[in-house]
């Protein structure tokens, strides 16, 4: 399966992509390469949120609470107690997976829209308790200069820290997404009953695509206290979660990139546009209407339906020869 | 002595829990009939209560904040607000009924950012305050502690909402037909009914409702931007313990909001605001689909 | 299907565009001064944000007449909605993009702390907050590249110690809002109201979270707890709030209120006549009084420019434009650490007399004044009343209790 992946024009892309970012350094300013960390961390969250709701078809209404819940647990171990810094990092994306199996075990029971609102609800209990416990998480002011080791901080060392660990973590979602598992996570997201009449447990998939989606959104939670060094309440807070949609729709739900892309421009358009206008939320709910009415398959979405096309052209035209 | 001052204390906080609840229950409401009939939770909601209490002020501050100019407000802000929702309804929304729900939420989404931003450019960053008419000012004594008259006058009009939504609902033609509508859409369209219009009645009838919460709240807090982001959790967490689109579920929710709140702040203040979050959690554990039954 | 392909493309490319603009090196400007300022200017605390924006335009205004080494004074403003993440991304931004040569503001105090630790103690820029008043910026968290021109909660605290330790309160509640400042403010009042009167007791503590919209059911419940005296720990996003459900609830009728900044215009303005009186505060600055000339011609050009009185966050702002011009004249170039060795110490003129800037913390000295709220109808709205005067002297915390503290 491996080599199959290393023929195809898209890894040749993304490898040249890849390379650029590596170089990137060298020749742009600071602001840019914090900006590109920036959306590193963004990109991979969209990506693990896209892995539940274009791939797996769950209403994942508030997923940044496990983003939060990874970057806290991080950054109360880094900030508060004395353990080495690898704990932190690691317990983070495994709180945050164990939040997602705690919450997803309730959500699960249910359908669609129930399961959404209901994920609002318990998200939004942790968000409340990260909020009001002052003394343990500083409440609404958030945690800052969360201590980090020298290999890891300063603005390249980050840089390349993040590009290696999103860049890990893309490839792993990409062979989950092409293995049997996530053709079964498809399958489900279609049509469940039919699959339930195979045989297959659809409760069980669904769970299992959560924690590995709220996995990696724990993950990009620790990487944004690697990147920033504080934690804010705001992490968990629904608008957050709903503006991660906006970035899986922009991009593109049915495709792999698209999300990153979307992540991509959201953070542009927010730092450039964010600089000149007051309006920039009015400007950003202007945009989501239009893509809604025009373009809901986003930017690579539409590209990807007509490479589909083409492709299945090309393979009736071979097998006419 | 001591039990009597506790117990004095505990009836107020229930009573201003219970008022607290009014302004809740207006706005979820609102929120919990647009669920039901449209099925898409309304992000917007809070938007629209905001412009509420934004408009009531503008209108009682502008013939000098006499008496007739606040019920004024209380009867026009409203009504803005739901001519505001029939717009952009009318413009855009209907246009998105055939799409997934999951489309039409992010619409929803869209117009909060979009109608925060028209309120800041519209009434500016300053925070606003009206003052409600004197004869709803100050307190009266109840049970040894002072209790706002003005919180009295919610406690009155809560449940003549309540009462005239039921009406609404169970009584009216548009009620049965919303109410129908909900379950079986494409049913009521193959009968000759516009369901477009129906779904255009509700929206603005839910707005509205918002608009209501908003100008009636106005005299009891400071009216601010950031009053839609505070607000449209606490809706949504009421509309989905009392079953969505139930508009007696919403009233149950507002209660258990309300009052564990304001008697939490008697019992743990650190932690008043985390105890109907916790309720929350409790009634869905036990029952995920809410207290009482969903429209659908 | 095509006409979608158009559009995605066209998006990409504009993109595109948009991020060569932005990498294509800017063209080289004359070297004016660059002040970025990160302050709130939406939602409630916007009248404080906007206030001192206000002072400091028209202080550089004046100062750019005459000029600064050459060139003149410039700003950017970024709004942090009164919000720690975005006001810390906006800092950032200020620094790593539009290249400023110090950042002020900051009204929230979490947000003043976070930007010290973050971005001026790592960038070694001189940050100025000019609202943020938590006594930790400059005590136990100061460092060299922070300074405070407006009052801290230290300095509130003694002073109002100092005028109610005198008077017959043993029981006090405590309530605020919960985040840095509300509990800076505590922390303060406390400390030096235990050192004036030890046997004063702190029956209870309530904090809410920042911008609670209904306080109604805190303050029943405090009444229910019949405290002597009620110190509410409030700033910039529940300010309002609290001051409107005092007059609600009618609660500073039966029991004794003192808030820090309940006396300045700037918060007594929108609420005009409704505004609860007897009220006690603290305020460095009113611009009714002293009634010195300075201070009234300071007043009446700020009232020719912008229709209204200033507020404290004018004068600070007012007051940090001078020492900034001050400052940089007297380092002779555009160098941080020369401006730093330049500022401390220095003293400048302001529209109540000399203000200076401690060299030992960084911090400008004030005189508290400490008032009760009253209508006035010449005003349209409520006034400080029966003002008591403590010199900066007599507020300022000891050089030797910051060192200890910053340990």
């Amino acid at each position: 399966m491996i080599k199959n992946i290393l023929r195809t024009p898209s890894f040749l892309w993304t490898a040249a992509v890849l390379l650029v970012l590596l170089l990137v350094p060298f020749f742009a300013g600071r602001f840019y390469v914090y900006i590109l960390a920036v959306v590193f961390v963004t990109g991979l969250l969209a990506m693990s949120l896209n892995l539940l709701v274009g791939h797996g078809g769950a209403y994942q209404f508030h997923h940044c609470v496990f983003y939060g819940v990874g970057a806290y647990t991080a950054g109360l171990i880094l900030a508060k107690t004395s353990l080495p810094a690898w704990v932190g990092l690691c317990a983070g994306p495994l709180a945050a997976a164990l939040t997602g199996l705690v919450i997803g075990a309730f959500c699960v029971r249910l359908n669609k829209l129930y399961f959404g609102m209901l994920q609002i609800s318990l998200g939004s209990l942790i968000w409340i308790v990260a909020l009001r416990w002052y003394d343990l998480t500083n409440g609404d002011d958030g945690i800052h200069g969360i201590p980090m080791p020298e290999l890891l901080s300063g603005s390249v060392n980050a840089y390349y820290f993040l590009l290696i660990v999103v860049s890990a973590c893309l490839a792993l979602m990409y062979l989950i997404l092409k293995s049997p598992f996530g053709a079964t996570l498809r399958a489900v997201r279609d049509n469940p009953q039919r699959c339930e009449a195979v045989g297959i447990d659809v409760r069980r998939h669904q769970l299992l695509a959560i924690v590995i989606g709220t996995f990696f959104a724990g993950v990009a939670g620790v990487l944004f206290v690697v990147l920033e060094g504080s934690v804010f309440p705001d992490m968990l807070f629904w608008v957050l979660s709903l503006e991660i949609f906006i970035m899986c729709l922009l991009g593109g739900w049915f495709t792999f990139f698209g999300p990153m892309l979307g992540a991509a421009i959201m953070v542009a358009l927010r730092t450039f546009v964010g600089s000149y206008t007051d309006y920039w939320t009015l400007i950003l709910g202007v945009v989501l209407i239009l893509l809604i009415f025009f373009l809901p398959e986003g930017i690579m979405g539409v590209n990807f339906r007509s490479w589909q096309r083409r492709r299945e052209r090309r393979r009736s035209a071979d097998a006419v020869r | 002595m001591e039990t009597s001052h506790t117990l004095a204390a505990l009836t107020s906080q229930l009573l201003v829990g219970l008022s607290r609840a009014m302004i809740l229950f207006i706005v979820s409401s609102g929120l919990s009939f647009i669920l039901g009939v449209l099925r898409v939770p309304n992000v917007a909601h809070g938007s629209l209560y905001m412009i509420g209490a934004f408009a009531a002020h503008t209108i009682a501050t502008a013939f000098d904040g006499s008496v007739a100019a606040f019920w004024l407000a209380m009867f026009c802000a409203p009504l803005i607000v739901a001519v505001i929702s029939l717009v952009a309804e009318r413009l855009l929304f209907c246009h998105l009924y055939e799409r997934e729900h999951l489309m039409l939420l992010l619409f929803t989404f869209a117009l909060m950012l979009i109608l925060g931003d028209l309120t800041k450019m519209t009434w500016g960053a300053d925070y606003r305050s009206i003052v409600a008419p004197p004869f709803l000012q100050g307190s009266i004594p109840v049970l040894g502690t002072a209790f706002p008259r003005y919180n009295l006058f919610l406690l009155l009009v809560g449940p003549l909402v309540a009462v005239g939504l039921w009406l609404l609902s169970s009584k009216t033609k548009f009620g049965k037909i919303a109410r129908a509508a909900a379950v079986d859409r494409e049913m009521v369209g193959a009968i000759g009914i516009n369901v477009s219009w129906v779904f255009a009645f509700a929206f603005v009838l839910g707005c509205l409702l918002a608009g209501l919460g908003g100008a009636l709240v106005s005299p009891t807090i400071s009216i601010t931007l950031g009053m839609d982001h505070s607000i449209i959790i606490e809706a949504f967490l009421i509309v989905t313990i009392g079953g969505l689109g139930n508009i007696w579920g919403a009233m149950v929710g507002s209660l258990i909001f309300g009052i564990t709140q304001s008697v939490g702040v008697m019992v743990l203040p650190q932690f008043a605001i985390v105890f109907p979050y916790l309720a929350v959690v409790i009634i869905l554990t036990l029952k995920p689909t809410g207290l009482l039954k969903s429209v659908w | 299907m095509r006409r979608k392909r158009v559009l995605s493309v066209s998006l990409l490319l504009i993109a595109g565009f948009c991020a060569l603009a932005v990498l294509l090196p800017a063209p080289v400007e004359a070297r004016n001064i660059k002040v970025g300022i990160v302050d709130t200017y939406s939602g409630p605390a916007a009248v404080f944000g906007n206030d001192a924006l206000n002072g400091f335009k028209m202080a550089v205004n004046e100062i750019n007449k005459q000029g600064v080494l050459g060139g003149k004074i410039e700003f950017v403003t970024r709004d942090d909605k009164f919000k720690v993440d975005i006001g810390l991304n906006m800092a950032k931004e200020l620094v790593l993009k539009e290249d400023v040569d110090l950042i002020v503001g900051t009204v929230n105090s979490g947000l003043a702390l976070a930007v010290s630790d973050a971005v001026a103690k790592k960038e070694k820029i001189p940050f100025i907050t000019w609202m943020g008043k938590s006594e930790n910026i400059t005590g136990k968290a100061g460092h060299r590249y922070v300074f405070s021109t407006t009052e801290n909660t230290a300095m509130a605290g003694k002073a109002a110690a100092n005028v109610l330790s005198k008077k017959p309160y043993k029981k006090i509640w405590v309530a605020g809002d919960d985040y840095e400042y509300g509990h800076a403010l505590d922390e303060s009042f406390s400390r030096y109201m235990k050192q004036l009167k030890p046997d004063v007791e702190f029956i209870g503590k309530t904090w809410w979270k920042v911008g609670e919209p209904d306080l109604v059911p805190y303050f029943t419940s405090i009444q229910s707890a019949k405290p002597d005296l009620i110190h509410f720990c409030t700033g910039g996003a529940s300010m309002a709030n609290v001051l409107k459900t005092i007059k609600t609830t009618g609660i500073s009728q039966k029991i004794p209120v003192y808030i820090h900044t309940a006396i300045d215009y700037a918060v007594l303005k929108p609420l005009g006549t409704e505004a609860p009186e007897g009220v006690m505060g603290t305020m460095d600055y009113l611009f009714y009084y002293p009634e010195l000339s300075t201070n009234q011609k300071f007043v009446k050009e700020y009232q020719a420019l912008y229709k209204a009185p200033p507020g404290f966050p004018a004068f600070h702002a007012y007051t940090t434009a001078y020492l900034i011009a001050e400052a940089f004249r007297i380092a002779g170039k555009i160098d941080r650490e020369k401006f730093i060795d330049a500022i401390e110490g220095l003293k400048v003129d302001t529209p109540v007399g000399k203000v200076e800037m401690r060299a030992c913390d960084h911090q400008a000295v004030y005189p508290i004044l400490f008032g009760t709220t009253k209508i006035s109808k010449e005003f349209g709205a409520a006034i400080a009343t029966d003002i008591i005067t403590l010199r900066g002297a007599e507020v300022m915390p000891a050089c030797e209790e910051i060192q200890a503290a910053r340990k």
